[in-house]
């Protein structure tokens, strides 16, 4: 079965995240070279680019674990970098994200680990409460019955559900994922991408996706945003980046994508994940 | 290394901003108090019984030839007091409790559970650090009390057992020779190692480089660096205390 490309929209809808113009600089490497994108809301956008050009550092920014030397992020319309610690936090509530690994805590359950948001921020829940919204979540992921499980013996798979499960448990508009796919098998990364599109159909919220995985990305973002040795290289609707004529968006995406065989809303699956076929 | 310091003062107050924010959890801190001196009991215990022996020895050597065997105890009270039992204490702690608050940091640190924290909008410094902080400014001054009294019962063992120096006479010259304020200046010099110790080491772990390899290396780093700090405060400290 092909790749369903989503109609792109002749507006997009207002910017929930505003990336204006970002510059950042690790010693004499800069990383980030005047980065400009609005991020829609409600809509799948991906970052995409090869390793080095980055991607993880943006996404770093966007949740204000990184300042910019120069330039902007609004999210939700504040500027992120100015504000005080205590509004910074309430901007975050609203945020969840999976990071690569999962960063679980390891001395915690799975149930714990998921319910950790939830008991420092979740005021006026019941440990009741607290339970059935995680046993929801968990469920939600595809983990359900999982609750009291050491997390130390999950598989990578596993860690990114719990990890998932986590990030959507506070209810937050936004869910940023770092490289959901890296480390995990072609199967397990399959059922990845899938959760994240049955998730966006079922929660209809913003997911900022980072991967260098073009084909599970270009299956489940409506907005795609190419980066090139830190600097935007293409940014659009997801048909229209595929459709793009820069030399090296266009090398990047042909290397695991057929794009000749791009017709209309359609575009045909490799045969085998990069790598898969070694 | 300026630029590390510069960097530890920040990190102390971004601590100190955190808990006058997010308040501190007591009950966090309680726990942190009690792992800290469980852990560092065992070893405490032995390390101050064998110096305390090891004064008698060396005081009943120095002050035999002279005929003055019988200020023994003044000498083991007055060493251990003021100057061995808190810096044995911090030591011990720096070198149990320390290291594994630099590694589970580091370890955290490198599986971006802290980023995961901030992400979540939990202050890790309030969250982790801070009650590790409160927690070790209890139980150290509670593990100097423990050391003095081990150092000096064993200087008493022997003293009385093996030296043959008479057991009252040893008590009284080793009550002689220590002031109530001595106690209390071993408190304040406990609490001070265990700040010094707790910052030192949860900034090292914040800080860790990548890899095992990282963690190992803030590890040493936070040990050594909390040692040296330790004994190079004990004299200050004593200065202000005992000086002039």
């Amino acid at each position: 079965m092909p790749l369903t490309i989503p109609v792109p929209e002749a507006e997009p809808p207002a910017p929930v995240i505003e990336v204006e113009g970002v510059w950042r600089s690790f010693g004499e490497n800069t990383v980030l070279r005047d980065i400009s994108v609005d991020i829609p809301a409600r809509r799948t956008t991906a970052i995409i680019g090869p390793s080095g050009t980055g991607k993880s550092v943006l996404l770093k920014h966007i949740v204000g674990l990184l300042t910019p030397d120069r330039g902007q992020i609004r999210v939700f319309g504040d500027d992120l970098h100015a504000l005080p610690r205590k509004q910074l936090y309430a901007v975050r509530k609203r945020m969840g994200m999976l990071f690569q690994a999962g960063a679980l805590f390891d001395s915690m359950s799975v149930g714990d680990n998921i319910a950790f948001p939830l008991i420092h921020h979740g005021e006026g829940m019941s440990e009741a409460q607290i339970r059935a919204r995680v046993e929801e979540k968990l469920e939600l992921v595809g983990m359900a019955g999982f609750f009291d499980r050491p997390t130390a013996a999950l598989s990578g798979g596993q860690r990114k559900r719990v990890g998932l499960a986590r990030a959507i448990v506070m209810e937050p508009e936004i869910v940023l994922f770092d490289e959901p796919n890296s480390g995990l098998d072609p199967i397990t990364s399959d059922a990845i991408d899938q959760l994240i599109r049955d998730m966006k159909a079922a929660l209809g919220i913003t997911f900022v996706v980072i991967s260098h995985d073009i084909v599970g990305t270009v299956g489940v973002a409506d907005y795609i945003c190419v980066l090139e040795r830190g600097g935007v290289a293409a940014w659009g609707p997801t048909a229209k980046v595929l459709q793009s004529d820069h030399p090296m968006v266009r090398a990047f995406l042909s290397r695991n994508l057929d794009l000749d065989g791009l017709d209309g809303q359609h575009l045909p699956l490799p045969t085998a994940r990069p790598g898969e076929a070694d | 290394m300026i630029a590390a310091v510069r960097d530890y003062f920040g990190f102390v107050a971004a601590l100190v901003r955190s808990v006058q924010r997010e308040g501190l959890s007591w009950s966090a801190s309680v726990k942190a108090a009690w792992d800290i001196g469980v852990e560092s009991m065992p070893i405490l215990l032995v390390i101050a019984g064998f110096i305390g022996s090891n004064l008698s020895l060396q005081g009943h050597a120095a002050f035999a030839p002279l005929g003055a065997q019988r200020m023994l105890g003044m000498f083991v009270s007055l060493a251990g007091v003021r100057e061995l039992a808190p810096i044995i204490a911090g030591s011990m702690v720096a070198a149990k409790a320390g290291t594994q608050m630099a590694s589970q940091l580091g370890v955290m640190r490198i599986q971006e559970q802290l980023d995961a924290l901030e992400v979540m909008a939990v202050d890790p410094l309030a969250h982790l650090v801070a009650p590790r902080l409160a927690g070790i400014m209890l139980a150290l001054p509670a593990l100097v009390i423990v050391s003095t009294f081990t150092m000096i019962a064993a200087a008493y063992f022997a003293a009385v057992h093996q030296l043959g120096v008479g057991g009252a006479t040893f008590l009284r010259f080793a009550a002689d020779g220590v002031r109530p304020i001595d106690f209390a200046y071993g408190e304040i010099k406990g609490a001070v190692f265990g700040a010094v110790i707790c910052t030192v080491s949860c900034w090292y772990g914040f800080h860790c480089g990548s890899g095992p390899e990282g963690v190992g290396r803030a590890t040493n780093q936070a040990v050594v660096t909390s040692a040296v700090l330790c004994v190079v405060l004990n004299y200050l400290l004593s200065e202000v205390m005992y000086g002039g």
